[in-house]
């Protein structure tokens, strides 16, 4: 048996080969989502720790704990306590970082034995500080000693900064504590050593900040403790902090919810949970598993149909290799094997098949991952963005299932075949059969399925909106619909594909020259057996369409929207004082900042102040307090920053504030005030802004001069979600003043500055200025960072990566698999055209006929699979944008086609014909005639 | 008389390279086969029996020596020369089947005559119904090869060989899957057709039973020419 089988690999080696590329590529992609996902959820957390380190400043991965020790309890609490935090790394399963441990006692009063006036009546709290000599560099005085005590018994303390000024101790006193006694009942008394400062206030190390120990002095901890902990803690309140920080670099994606499991069971369940401080790492740690879960789920839809069409390459290889065996078959067969043996043969064919492949297709799989990591956007690489590559239990599991798939997949049809008789083969081969799937109209009934799904998204779309933002993860319905659409539509065209091409021959039927007349007859007949591949090849096209718009068509339009709601460039506004009276109470009236200053900003093209009072409210025809928002702006300023597109309006930007320039007590209003509020242009409109807060109450009115549907910054509607998790959605009205007429009516009030770079500068130039000038803000939003979060943004990187992925896979296999059909085609009808071109035709006209061939089979698929891929992506594309952007799309949703995705797609597949036409027309010069024919005559 | 010639054969030697030297299939034939005869090639197998016909079908050159057909040397044609002339004055039938088999019997019929360019219409189609009832299968004319027989096929095989009004048939073993008083059939209607038609036919067969049938035998043993004898008119 191994013999037979080791020659039947060689015999058939190139198709053999091909099962194994198929093999290898199947295994590849496969294990590649595991190791790929993986990676990329450890970026995405860490992506999440640094952006909180960049937010708050702070270590994200800490555990603290503060517990007073209770006189009575006798210090069992500080064991237990200081028990548990050697523990609590082993618990949670990480790496320390940082123990860090503050004990003081309540604070005392102090006497100076120097008898000093200006430190009677001090008071502060002895404390100790866990590995402060590390830490801490002396600015005066020396740090205290191993032994904590002077050669007189003064316990030697140190002091910061701060607490020498608010103490005002001085180096080098004695001092004693008026109501603290030793267990002796002594006296006790402390000797001021020196004066520490941070070795670096950076270090993760200061939890308890030198300020914050303004109250207190240091000393030895180990002191500390023999001296108030322990058995003797008895007679003293010791207060104690705990920080237990940890690496969080080391936190695996996979190890996220294990560690969010531990940590709850730590500050919720474990001894000490009263005492335990929420870790701030818990709500990010909840957060990104909420979304790592959406992640997950949308990426294992989105590979579902690379992974389909991956089994079908296999399947349908195996299917031809079976097909050009069925002779051989059958022969055995007839000589007395068994089915089963003939099965088993193909079985051990099959499994070193699938070994050799699974041990390339690992392999491989590391590398698709990482081309997956790289990926910025939709076919765009970046070399620098390498992912770190785990083998976890998962990618093992994942590589074992889709070794156990390859083998089925490609040893199924050799159950079928292993029953062939040549009686049934010369039986089968008088038939002409219809299509199982056509006789019971899988392409009608996928179609049906699709469209349904198709009309009631749509129906439900604002719905589908609420449940995306309610945090629900995508219905799979939605993915599956579309992919429906495109195999069913494939289906149908496959249906009417004979047709067509009968069309065309009847058209000319009398005038079609002999190679031509032989392609029509071929594929008349024989057109079923390419139904696969065209199948196969539609479904790549359109599919490969469809995912490019789908992932170009999601960024464009959260790219746009980012840089439409962003407004200008750069976004700040500055502290603004407000004015208070003798006792404290705000006047509302503000000091504006120097508004002069900007005409020094060299890297600003342009400049404009805006006053936002999101805080206001219209009397209008039904409600007398309607709550609007009240935008402020200089029109000339404002056009040169800002911009709105011709088309979001179907109104020039500039007409709109050329209508607001003429008329000083002019208004532009959003197109709600129309459609939902019944104003017209020329009405008046009264309104208020500040609020209860605001001390002038009076109103203002404004005649409204225009209305629009957009304006930078601005949402027509706002969908919030309420703390019980439900969405809705409310309108946005807006009323843009004058900035003048403003500060007429209400004083001057506090207002952004909105920034228009000039080329070649970003915002560290601008950044750098603020800082420079000493400029404090409370808001600093620049566009490009936000531009570039949310192209960043892990759910898009994570789709561009599968699409991209599953783009060039299909690629490759359809590619391949049109090369290995057509070979195998006209390997199987080289005897045929051997009687040809004893007939006396050229091989010119041999070309031909393939050439015609593969325009019925190949150029037919193509012009299908690109219409059907544009239908596809006008009726789904609209609808599963809106799953991923729905939260904050303002702007109307904008199909996106790059034509250089296009041309890719289209480059390749023209590249592949033609790369197999050159096959075939090396393998018809090729051809011997003669032996051809010998062929025949076995 | 040369003009009654239709063939020339002279001094033909066809060498095949085989692993390790040289085998040499034919050695220095030389024969003449006149128009509107019968010529059966005879031989074992390994005679070289189906090299000459190749040769004489301008599907293969001979290593030395020249064949001439109507007059004109072969050796001397250009490659698109030789397949206008295999497809306007050649027909061939092959031992196995050889139909296209995604034509039915009368397609594949007409497929050698839109071969050889003759143009479509009542005419074409009268001439594939003629052909077709000659070889007694007028009833199964829209049958597909898969649907026949192996005679059948072979005969749908012959109908096409003379469909386009070849100067020239060349057979090889057109009889080897027939039964006898098929093959008896097959021939007799060859010899019809040299007398019908106009046709000179050269066919190969290790049949002796169809000897009799050929105006002239020639015999073939290792690729030497044993005797070449007309038979009596």
């Amino acid at each position: 048996m191994h013999r037979i089988m080791l020659q039947k690999l060689k015999h058939k080696l190139w198709m053999n080969l091909c099962l194994l590329l198929g093999s290898i590529l199947l295994i590849a992609t496969v294990v590649s989502f595991p190791l790929y996902q993986t990676a990329a959820y450890d970026r995405m957390l860490q992506d999440e720790f640094q952006k909180y380190i960049a937010m708050e400043g702070k270590w994200p991965t800490i555990n603290s704990f503060s517990i007073v020790s209770q006189k009575e309890r006798n210090g069992a609490t500080i064991s237990r306590m200081e028990g548990l935090m050697e523990s609590v790394y082993g618990e949670l399963g990480v790496t320390e970082k940082e123990t860090v441990s503050f004990y003081t006692l309540t604070t005392m009063n102090i006497r100076s034995e120097l008898n000093r006036q200006d430190a009677e009546n001090a008071s502060l709290k002895l404390g100790a500080l866990s590995d402060l000599p590390a830490h801490a560099k002396m600015l005066s005085g020396e740090m205290f000693s191993e032994s904590g005590l002077t050669e007189d018994g003064c316990i030697e303390v140190v002091m910061s900064q701060s607490a020498m000024v608010n103490l005002k101790l001085l180096v080098g006193e004695t001092i004693v504590f008026s109501d603290l006694r030793d267990t002796e009942g002594k006296e006790i008394r402390m000797y001021v050593k020196g004066v520490f400062d941070p070795v670096s206030s950076k270090e993760e190390y200061w939890q308890v900040k030198p300020e914050q120990l303004n109250n207190s002095v240091l000393m030895n901890l180990d002191l500390f403790r023999s001296m108030f902990t322990g058995e003797k803690a008895g007679k003293y309140t010791v207060s104690c902090s705990y920080y237990t920080l940890f690496e969080y670099e080391d936190i695996k994606a996979s190890r996220a919810k294990e560690l969010l499991e531990a940590t709850k069971n730590l500050t919720e369940k474990g001894p000490f949970s009263a005492t335990a401080k929420i870790p701030e790492y818990r709500e990010i740690l909840e957060s990104y598993t909420a979304k790592q879960d959406r992640i997950h789920a949308t990426l294992i839809i989105l590979q579902i149909p690379v992974l389909i069409m991956l089994g079908a390459f296999l399947f349908m290889i195996s299917g031809q290799m079976y097909d050009m065996e069925k002779n051989e078959i059958s022969v055995i067969k007839s000589r007395g094997s068994s089915g089963a043996q003939i099965f088993r043969l193909y079985l051990y064919q099959c499994t070193v098949l699938t070994v050799a492949g699974g041990g390339l297709g690992i392999p491989l799989g590391m590398v698709f991952s990482r081309i997956l990591g790289s990926a910025r956007s939709f076919l765009e690489f970046d070399s620098n963005n390498k992912l770190e590559l785990t083998f976890t239990g998962e990618v093992w599991l994942y590589a074992a299932v889709s070794m156990a798939a390859t083998l089925i997949i490609m040893a199924l049809p050799a159950l079928k075949h292993s029953r062939v008789t040549i009686v049934k083969l010369k039986q089968q081969k008088a038939l002409k059969r219809r299509s199982w799937w056509e006789k019971i109209f899988l392409d009608v009934i996928l179609l049906g399925i699709s469209l349904y799904g198709y009309y009631s998204f749509r129906k439900n779309s604002v719905k589908l909106g609420e449940a995306v933002l309610q945090g629900e993860t995508l219905d799979p319905l939605l993915y599956i619909s579309s992919s429906l659409f495109i195999v069913g539509l494939g289906l149908l065209f496959l249906r009417l594909q004979p047709y067509l091409v009968q069309l065309i021959y009847m058209m000319g039927k009398r005038f079609w020259k002999p190679a031509s007349y032989a392609s029509f007859m071929e594929n008349a007949k024989n057109g079923r057996k390419q139904q696969f591949i065209m199948l196969f090849l539609i479904i790549t096209i359109s599919l490969g369409m469809y995912h490019a718009t789908v992932a170009r068509t999601i960024l464009q339009n959260a790219y746009n929207n980012a840089e439409y709601m962003n407004g200008a460039d750069i976004v700040e506004q500055e502290v603004w004082h407000a004015v208070t009276d003798r006792n404290g109470v705000f006047t509302g009236e503000y000091v504006e900042p120097e508004y002069s200053k900007y005409t020094d900003m060299d890297f600003a093209e342009a400049y404009a102040r805006v006053q936002i009072e999101t805080e206001a409210y219209a009397e209008t025809k039904d409600n007398p307090k309607q709550q609007i928002q009240v935008m402020g702006i200089h029109t000339k300023e404002f056009g040169k920053v800002t911009w709105v597109d011709y088309s979001l309006n179907n109104r020039h930007y500039y007409e709109y504030l050329n209508d607001l320039a003429m008329d000083a007590e002019g208004i532009l209003v959003s197109d709600n005030f129309r459609t939902k509020l019944g104003y017209e242009i020329g009405d008046s409109l009264t309104y208020s802004v500040g609020g209860e807060s605001s001390s002038k109450k009076q109103s203002t009115t404004g005649k409204i001069v225009g209305f629009f549907s957009y304006w930078p910054g601005y949402a027509p509607t706002v969908t919030e979600v309420s703390p019980d998790g439900t969405a809705s959605t409310r309108e946005n009205l807006l009323v843009v003043a004058h900035y003048n007429k403003l500060k007429q009516a209400f004083g001057v009030r506090p207002y952004q500055v909105w920034i228009e770079l000039k080329d070649g500068c970003d915002s560290t130039d601008a950044y750098q200025w603020f800082q420079d000038n000493g400029i404090r803000l409370t808001k600093y939003v620049d566009k490009a960072t936000e531009l570039k979060n949310t192209v960043e943004e892990p759910l898009l990187q994570g789709t561009n990566g599968v699409l991209t992925m599953g783009f060039l896979v299909t690629i490759l296999l359809c590619a391949v698999g049109y090369m290995i059909y057509w070979i195998m085609s006209i390997r199987s009808r080289e005897m045929i055209f051997g009687v040809l071109r004893a007939c006396g035709m050229h091989k010119g006209e041999l070309i031909q006929m393939l050439l015609n061939e593969q325009i019925f089979c190949g150029v037919f698929s193509v012009l299908a699979g690109v219409g059907i891929g544009k239908l596809a992506s006008n009726m789904f594309v609209p609808i599963l944008q809106q799953a991923y952007a729905a939260a904050n799309q303002v702007l109307p949703m904008r199909l996106v086609v790059e034509s250089s995705d296009m041309f890719r797609l289209y480059g390749v597949i023209v590249g592949v014909m033609f790369l197999c036409l050159l096959v075939l027309i090396l393998l018809i010069f090729k051809m011997n005639v003669t032996k051809a024919l010998k062929l025949g005559e076995e | 008389m040369a003009n009654d010639c239709l063939i020339q054969v002279c001094g033909v030697n066809r060498i095949f390279p085989v692993p390790g030297g040289e085998f040499q299939a034919l050695k220095d034939i030389n024969v003449e086969i006149m128009r509107n005869t019968l010529t059966i090639l005879k031989g074992r197998s390994g005679s070289g029996k189906t090299t000459l016909m190749n040769i004489i079908g301008a599907l293969d050159n001979p290593t030395t020596g020249t064949v001439a057909i109507d007059g004109r040397v072969v050796g001397n044609m250009s490659d698109l020369a030789r397949e206008n002339l295999r497809r306007k004055d050649m027909g061939f039938v092959f031992q196995a089947v050889s139909l296209m088999p995604t034509m039915n019997a009368f397609q594949n019929v007409e497929f050698s005559m839109r071969l050889a360019g003759i143009k479509p219409g009542r005419e074409r189609d009268k001439r594939v119904e003629e052909c077709l009832k000659l070889v007694g299968l007028g009833s199964r004319m829209h049958h597909m090869p898969a649907e026949m027989s192996g005679g059948e096929q072979q005969r749908v095989a012959i109908a096409r060989a003379i469909a386009h009004r070849p100067k020239l048939i060349l057979a090889d073993e057109p009889t080897a899957e027939l039964d006898s008083a098929m093959a008896a059939k097959v021939t007799q209607l060859f010899l019809e057709m040299t007398r019908k038609e106009g046709i000179t036919i050269l066919m190969t067969t290790h049949d002796v039973g169809l000897m009799d049938a050929g105006d002239m035998i020639i015999e073939l043993n290792a690729g030497e020419q044993v005797h070449s004898e007309a038979e009596p008119q």
